[in-house]
């Protein structure tokens, strides 16, 4: 854990952090996001000690950091950064070993260590251990930065922009490998990065910072959802949600009341209904609003139905979605099952909503028509 | 063709003088590297101290070598000392340099991340910033290094050898096979310096920069070997010596002046000194003025040379000029005893005086014998004098006073190479010494000093009072040589050596044995 006290830092008049309270949880990636200038790298490089406050003090499980050795502080932290961060005079090996070696850990254990390290990357060993940083791609020198960070098994990794110089294509592999990594390794992160997607992406928190202040610290769905103000909403933008639709829940989009039946009305009464409301599906529930089946309009054709009560014509077999489920999953059932109409239903039961192709379309066009916003 | 027989007659002396100077460029460009390279990172720390220093190590650059070594002398005396503290001082500025830009020129950005990965900061000194500013440092040694195998040429002028003398002697007697032997090796040398260098920043390099096919000269294997070859060959230069055995005790150093009658009478002083005695003789050959030969000798460097009465009177003491020969001698001896403890010894029998020689066709053309038929004259010639000439009381300053002279034009060209000019006939009257041998070989007019201005210049040893107490042989061995000697047999024996180009040990050698002073061996 990361307690940032009343952290303020100041070049002259210039105020870089304005009084920073925040924590960052253990086992967690934290995204530090912002316009350049705002601070967010600042606010990395105090954990390291790279900067050191002019007021306030940096937590690190419950030490301040500021009385540690400042070598050893740093040597318990990963650090990786941008490209420029591997020594271009040594070789791949020499470059991950460097604080290894400084450790007085035995030849043999250092070696596994590199060999580990660069699995745990994806390089293959034999190949590049031997060779200088300047004969691989960035995506391969970033892959051996970040074995180098992972080194000495720190618990908490600094890293400062460190996709940022890739191709799209290579950052979006990188950033994969990363959560792939830290799904197994489970290290504390704090990631500071300006791109929104790649936050959304891999962070589990996300800090959106500016000028020297914490605007908003929360969940990636939450800050998509709701923007703390329009700072926040400006920063993110609006149609950043499609970007991450699995953000998007079935709730989000659910017709709230959908028309309903009991199984004991009648026909009549039943069509009537939907001829009211404008559907031609009734949802037939229960007292205590248990979802039992489905009564659509079109069974009633070339069928007599008088003294019929909806329970004779109830369609029982049918496909349900939750109200967790994300868009993603949902378009996936109803392009699979060719359905049309999909009862939203809670985990006892309880009718919630209705989704419908309609309902869907409504609701995806928004961000075509909407986007102006 | 001329200079390759030279080359093949002389090898040893070459060689050993090459020796020399490999030996001395190579110990002032390590100490210019280990003074150079900590001022370097010093100052790249310190950002304060950059402007100032590389200022000073500009200042250094720019003051004249000679200046710079002529300085030193008193305070260093002569011999390597003086030498390599100016070649030292010369190197600096490169090395200096290169090893700030190299560290200055480092990405911040990688440093900052060495401090945040924990490394301290020696640690980024030694691992991160001297590796990756070596090439830039190396390219700055390699500078210093060629310049410096050029510099160490100046160092014949304190007595510390190297090719230098070569090229110093050759200038001195007119001898161009002589500056060519000491010129080509020095280049060469140069040369091979800069190529061994490369390959040590070759090898510095990081991998990393380098791309492509390297050809066979370049590959790491032939460079690594070339460096080790060079590099024990060069352990044998420095070791060998160290195995000549143990050095005789019964020492005498002799110094000279830089011109030749003083060479030979160095090597006729070694030789019959050695063959007399069981005293071993050093030889500190053309150390340069008589000022600096004298300096040594207070120094302790030299136990003995051999000056001239007037020289120690005029120039030494400060005396006003007086033709007296016995007063000048014995003011002469009675005044180094008390003024420099020195010790006067009896006068080798000839006077070699200054005086003034014109062409054989100007002293036909206005019948010029003595020098106040030339100052009758004078304001239709050029004079062309040494500097030394110019300055002193003794000469040309007192000389206008006796003799109512005044040249047309006057310019100044130190030693032989005012005989060119006046040859060439770019000047029409010179500055010479009575016994110069290169008077016989130009065929020149001697101008009788007809109002006596000039002093005796008698030569006398002097010598230290370590000689007088250890080896009061070495004494009546001078005298009995002074017997032998002569302004004739003088000016025979230099233009042995100026015109008919005989090395000054042979002529030194052949006349004591012509005359039974030595046995040959």
């Amino acid at each position: 854990m990361i307690v940032f006290k009343n952290v303020s830092k100041s070049f002259g008049n210039h105020k870089i952090l304005d009084n920073i309270n925040i924590e960052f949880a253990d086992n967690t990636i934290t995204c530090l996001i912002g316009e350049s200038g705002c601070g967010k790298t600042t606010l990395l490089k105090t954990i390291n000690r790279l900067i050191e406050p002019t007021t306030g003090s940096v937590f690190i499980n419950g030490k301040d950091i500021s009385k540690e050795n400042v070598i050893d502080l740093r040597r318990s932290l990963g650090y990786a950064i941008q490209q420029t961060g591997l020594f271009p005079h040594m070789t791949i090996r020499e470059n991950i070993e460097i604080i290894l070696k400084l450790t007085k850990k035995k030849k043999e254990a250092i070696a596994n260590r590199t060999l580990e390290l660069m699995d745990m990357v994806g390089l293959n060993a034999s190949e590049y251990l031997d060779r200088y940083p300047s004969e691989l791609s960035g995506g391969q020198q970033q892959r051996v930065g970040i074995a180098r960070a992972f080194a000495t098994d720190p618990d908490i990794i600094l890293m400062d922009e460190p996709f940022s110089a890739l191709d799209p294509m290579t950052r979006s592999a990188l950033q994969d490998e990363l959560i792939r990594i830290q799904s197994r390794y489970k290290k504390s992160i704090i990631f500071v990065t300006h791109d929104m997607n790649e936050a959304i992406k891999i962070a589990d928190k996300i800090a959106i910072l500016n000028e020297g202040h914490v605007i908003q610290y929360d969940t990636p769905e939450k800050i998509l959802k709701n923007p703390a103000n329009d700072f926040v909403k400006n920063f993110v933008g609006p149609k950043k949600i499609w970007s991450s639709p699995e953000f998007i829940k079935v709730s989000d989009i659910m017709i709230e009341h959908p028309v309903t039946c009991n199984p004991e009305y009648s026909i009549f009464y039943c069509l009537n209904k939907m001829r009211i409301a404008k559907v031609d599906t009734l949802m037939v529930v229960d007292d205590k609003n248990v979802l039992l089946g489905i009564l659509y309009a079109d069974v009633f054709t070339n069928v007599s139905y008088e003294h019929k009560k909806a329970k004779d014509f109830i369609e029982k077999d049918f496909l349900v979605t939750h109200p967790e489920d994300s868009i993603v999953d949902l378009l996936d059932l109803i392009d699979r099952e060719k359905i049309t109409t999909m009862p939203v239903v809670d985990s006892k039961g309880h009718l919630k909503g209705l989704i419908t192709r309609s309902t869907l379309l409504t609701y995806m066009s928004q961000q075509f028509i909407k986007g102006d916003e | 063709m001329n200079f390759i027989t030279y080359m093949s007659e002389n090898m040893d002396q070459i060689l050993s003088l090459l020796v020399e100077h490999i030996e001395l460029t190579f110990l002032a460009v390590a100490v210019a590297i280990l003074i150079g390279v900590p001022i370097g990172i010093l100052i790249s720390y310190v950002k304060k101290l950059g402007k100032p220093v590389l200022a000073l190590a500009n200042v250094m650059q720019a003051i004249p070598s000679m200046a710079l070594l002529g300085f030193m002398i008193p305070f260093l005396g002569i011999g390597t000392k003086p030498a390599i503290v100016m070649v030292v001082l010369y190197s600096l500025l490169p090395i200096i340099k290169n090893t700030y830009i190299g560290i200055q020129n480092i990405n911040a950005d990688m440093l900052e991340a060495a401090r945040g990965i924990g490394l301290t900061k020696w640690q980024i000194l030694v691992k991160v910033q001297i590796p990756l500013a070596l090439p830039v440092i190396m390219g700055g040694i390699r500078i210093s290094a060629v310049s410096a195998v050029g510099l160490m040429t100046l160092a014949a002028f304190c007595g510390a050898g190297g090719l230098g003398y070569l090229v110093y002697a050759g200038i001195r007697s007119i001898n161009n096979a002589q500056i060519l032997a000491g010129a080509i090796p020095a280049c060469i040398l140069a040369l091979f310096f800069d190529y061994i260098l490369g390959i040590v920043e070759n090898l510095v390099t990081p991998k990393y920069k380098k791309q492509g096919k390297v050809s066979f000269f370049k590959r790491r294997g032939f460079q690594v070997s070339v460096l080790i070859l060079t590099i024990l060959a060069f352990l044998c230069l420095i070791i060998y010596p160290v195995f000549q055995g143990e050095q005789a005790k019964k020492q005498i150093t002799i110094g000279s002046m830089d011109f030749t009658e003083q060479e030979i009478l160095s090597y006729m002083i070694n030789d019959i000194i050695e063959d007399r005695t069981d005293i071993t003789v050093n030889q500190r050959l053309s150390l340069g003025s008589s000022t600096i030969v004298l300096s040594a000798l207070e120094q302790d460097d030299i136990d003995m040379y051999v000056d001239y009465t007037g020289t120690i009177y005029g120039s030494v003491l400060k005396h006003e000029p007086n033709s007296n020969v016995e007063e000048v001698y014995n003011i002469s001896k009675k005044e180094m005893k008390e003024k420099y403890d020195v010790n006067v010894l009896g006068d080798l029998n000839f006077n070699n005086t200054y005086t003034l020689a014109v062409r054989r066709d100007t002293a036909e053309q206005y019948n010029l014998k003595t020098i106040s038929d030339l100052s009758a004259v004078s304001s239709e010639l050029v004079f062309s004098p040494t500097l030394t000439f110019m300055e002193r009381n003794d000469c040309f300053l007192g000389l206008q006073q006796v003799y109512p002279i005044a040249f047309r034009d006057v310019m100044p060209i130190d030693g032989a190479p005012r005989y060119v000019a006046l040859t060439n006939h770019e000047s029409d009257v010179i500055d010479a010494y009575s016994t110069d041998g290169l008077l016989k070989k130009y065929d020149l007019v001697v101008l009788e000093d007809d109002k006596g201005f000039f002093l005796p210049y008698h030569a006398i040893p002097i010598v230290n009072n370590r000689v007088l107490e250890e080896f009061p042989e070495v004494v009546p061995i001078l005298e009995e040589l002074s017997i032998y000697l002569s302004d004739d047999v003088m000016r025979e024996l230099n233009y042995k050596v100026d015109e008919e180009q005989q090395r000054p040990e042979d002529v030194a050698r052949d006349f004591l044995i012509q005359n039974s002073l030595i046995t040959e061996k």
